[in-house]
């Protein structure tokens, strides 16, 4: 042990930024989610972005977490152009009353023995549910992490997207590539060359009613511009201006497919009741309880909004993803706009009517009403 | 170890708060250690880092370079020293007191091995799913990982509760044979091989968080000690944990466990049906940082019945995003961890063993209650004294 120790006192080691003593790091390493099915195109993307991001330290770990029961995975780290290889330990621990997901926390031990990455790529199998993996890197504030979540994309064949679309599932399961859209920030619509213009609208016309709100690129090999792909930051509260754009122009969808996952959209004005509107998002997505017409109850994959809180001057924005939603502060002030509140849904059988009457009468504060 | 003037030529005092909250730190000007040089500096040594060095700043490679031959006479030293503080307590009377080399501990808590040898716990005694897997992991656990549906307990799962909880308290009394309280009664001691925790139950002293392996250190005079144990009897886990003065402790160590104290029992004050599981971390850390304290954000309560750990997860810091709401019939556990400095927490090699970061104190109590109809019902609760905590009659 003595012989290596004189080795590296001689040699001058590699400075490393300082690191900030608070809990919360000078920069956080931003976490993006790669999901579609097998053959659209993920991994030609992955290999893309590592090529062109020569100047960057990548990390990419492909078929992210799976069943607990591996106590090392390995993850491809992209540097100056070469490309190595780095292992994550799963500590098996007490992953019970561990606030941190395993894998998480295996990221953060690997970066804290080997320096940061500047962008982590997490590829998930095409049936995975990435709502689920979006949910382990979407940490709250509170827990200092070094790592957020960036936003979820998916990659979808433009030939054999539609027909993974509408096949039906049994049991009345919500089909995995209906769920990937609708989870998805970003949708790459890959292998636009392998299809007439017809069919391509289609399959834009399709996601669109799915996801109003994703943005859709459309590539061939993958090929985009990696401004679009990387620092999405759509689980940040600071974008609110973004937000608020996009959500004016959403509109909800028409039906195209039976039991399909659709984007519903409505817009009320006048301040809420905060203490209402959390129990209205957890009646709705922990209890589920709100069905549709034909009494089917509604489920909500995704949802965002904008809304505004009696006596703060901020706008708030209000994200979710399955059952996990959050409520923060943006820097935009209503001023003397009017607080119109507008919140998009993405999930099943939900019921523009039946959400928006219930959301008015329980959550909006009557200022002529004595409460 | 180094000479005061170069010792940490900050230019404005980088504080580290002990309850910090969402507020930015102060960025702190450094300036390069290089003799005469004055830049601003945003880089450090890693060699120092790891030899816990502190301040080894510098403006550049270049710079470092030459300032190379006598910085690295600093790590020369600081390894010296450590040979010769770890070789006067590593190997002494058998016992090893540091057992993993490299590793730099927070505080002056040391490890002290080899564990004693695991007995087998009587064959007669029911073994929850993990007792026998090789890995110590829990099938019934894994199915259901994820999901944040919470169980509502029959009656009859109820009773069942209840019934272990009792148990517990006749076993907490006589936690230093722990083992032999728990098989006297019928019960399989939880944690072991959960996950290939090697001991019966856990014990904690001062700058260790939660799950400290038992070992051989003697306990000291002013130590804090928690003991967190949990049994299974008739198929149902309960859990239970306090923190005990070994001896007179000082001033500061009973300012942290009876707020700690407090902080878990205003929390199980506000529970009943109707109330967010996310609501409790906004209760403690409220109460915490009044105090001067921090929350530690890596672990938190539990559900618990016929599994060990299940939903609802319950984070004991404040705006968490933890799912559901409290209702009748629902069984779940609150452990707050609090600390007298920072709340970042590290574990030993030994993979379990949580510590904070700073080597600071930590504190912990826990009960599993049961959600009634207009509140809850404290399954673990003392049967002597009021149900009040021990620490309380040597305060």
């Amino acid at each position: 042990m003595d012989g290596v120790m004189m080795e590296e006192e001689d040699d001058c080691p590699d400075l490393v930024p300082i690191e900030t003593q608070s809990g919360r790091p000078a920069e956080q390493i931003p976490v993006t989610i790669i999901t579609g099915y097998l053959g659209a195109g993920k991994t030609t993307l992955l290999n893309y972005i590592l090529t062109e991001q020569h100047n960057k330290r990548i990390a990419v770990i492909l078929n992210e977490f799976g069943e607990g029961s591996a106590l090392e995975k390995s993850l491809a780290v992209s540097q100056a152009g070469e490309l190595y290889e780095e292992w994550l330990e799963l500590r098996n621990g007490c992953l019970c009353c561990s606030v941190k997901d395993n894998g998480l926390k295996a990221i953060e031990n690997l970066m804290e023995k080997k320096g940061k990455f500047d962008y982590i790529l997490l590829e998930t199998t095409g049936l995975a549910d990435p709502g689920a993996v979006a949910s382990m890197f979407w940490v709250d504030a509170e827990l200092g992490s070094d790592i957020y979540l960036d936003g979820i994309v998916t990659v979808i064949d433009a030939k054999y997207g539609l027909q993974q679309l509408t096949e039906e599932k049994a049991d009345g399961l919500v089909n995995e590539a209906a769920r990937q859209i609708a989870v998805a920030d970003l949708t790459i619509i890959n292998k636009t060359d392998l299809v007439k213009e017809e069919e391509l609208n289609q399959v834009r016309d399709t996601v669109r009613s799915i996801n109003g709100l994703v943005k859709i690129l459309e590539t061939q090999r993958s090929r985009v511009d990696l401004s679009e792909v990387l620092d999405l930051h759509s689980f940040d509260s600071k974008d609110g201006a973004n937000l608020a754009e996009k959500l004016q122009l959403v509109k909800s969808a028409r039906p195209h497919l039976d039991k399909s996952v659709l984007t519903v959209t409505f817009e009320v004005t006048g301040d809420l009741s905060e203490e209402a509107l959390n129990a209205f998002i957890q009646d709705l997505l922990w209890e589920k309880m709100f069905c549709n017409k034909e009494g089917q109850p509604m489920t909500v994959i995704r949802l965002k909004g904008i809304v505004s809180f009696a006596g703060k001057a901020h706008q708030v924005m209000l994200q979710g993803v399955h059952e996990l939603y959050e409520l923060n502060e943006t820097p935009q002030l209503w001023e003397e706009n009017p607080r119109i509140n507008r919140l998009v849904f993405i999930g099943r059988n939900l019921d523009k009517d039946i959400l928006c009457e219930q959301f008015t009468s329980k959550v909006v504060l009557d200022t002529e009403k004595n409460s | 170890m180094r000479s005061g003037a170069a010792a940490g030529r900050l230019l404005v005092t980088d504080s580290t708060p002990p309850a910090d909250e969402g507020m930015a730190s102060t960025e702190a000007r450094r300036e390069c250690e290089t003799e005469g040089c004055s830049k601003d500096a945003k880089l450090q040594c890693p060699t120092c880092i790891k030899l816990g060095i502190q301040g080894s700043y510098f403006c550049s490679q270049e710079c470092f370079k030459g300032s190379w031959v006598s910085h690295k006479l600093l790590h020369k030293k600081a390894k010296e020293d450590k040979n010769q503080n770890e070789s006067k307590n590593c190997v002494e009377r058998d016992i090893n007191t540091d057992p993993w080399s490299g590793y730099r501990y927070t505080g002056k808590l040391r490890p002290h091995y080899p564990l004693t040898p695991m007995r087998p716990v009587p064959g007669d005694i029911q073994r929850p799913d993990y007792a026998d897997h090789p890995r110590g992991m829990s099938e019934s656990e894994q199915v259901l990982k994820g999901t944040s549906q919470i169980k509502i307990l029959s009656p009859e799962d109820i009773e069942g509760m209840r019934v272990v909880c009792k148990v517990m308290q006749y076993s907490m009394a006589a936690f230093m044979v722990f083992p032999f309280a728990c098989t006297a009664r019928n019960c399989y001691p939880s944690p072991l091989n959960y996950y290939n925790f090697p001991k019966s139950c856990c014990t904690s002293v001062n700058e260790v968080i939660c799950h400290g392996i038992p070992d051989r250190r003697p306990l000291q005079e002013g130590d804090i000690l928690n003991v967190d144990i949990t049994v299974y009897h008739n198929g149902f886990h309960g859990d239970l944990n306090e923190t005990f003065f070994v001896g007179e402790v000082d001033e500061g160590a009973k300012k942290l466990v009876q707020t700690t104290y407090e902080c878990l029992m205003q929390a199980i004050d506000s529970v009943k049906p109707g109330i967010r599981y996310r609501e409790l971390g906004n209760i403690i850390q409220k109460h915490a940082q009044a105090n001067g304290f921090s929350v530690v954000r890596s672990y938190c309560g539990h559900g618990i019945h016929r599994l060990f750990h299940t939903a609802p997860n319950v984070p004991h810091y404040a705006k968490n995003k933890a799912v559901g709401v409290m209702k009748p019939g629902h069984v779940f556990t609150i452990e707050p961890m609090i600390c007298e400095g920072g709340w970042q927490d590290e574990t030993w090699p030994d993979g379990w063993t949580a510590v904070t970061r700073d080597g600071k104190r930590s504190a912990q109590f826990e009960h599993t209650l049961l959600v009634t109809e207009t509140g809850c019902e404290i399954l673990t609760r003392r049967l002597e004294d009021n149900g009040r905590a021990h620490f309380l009659s040597q305060m």
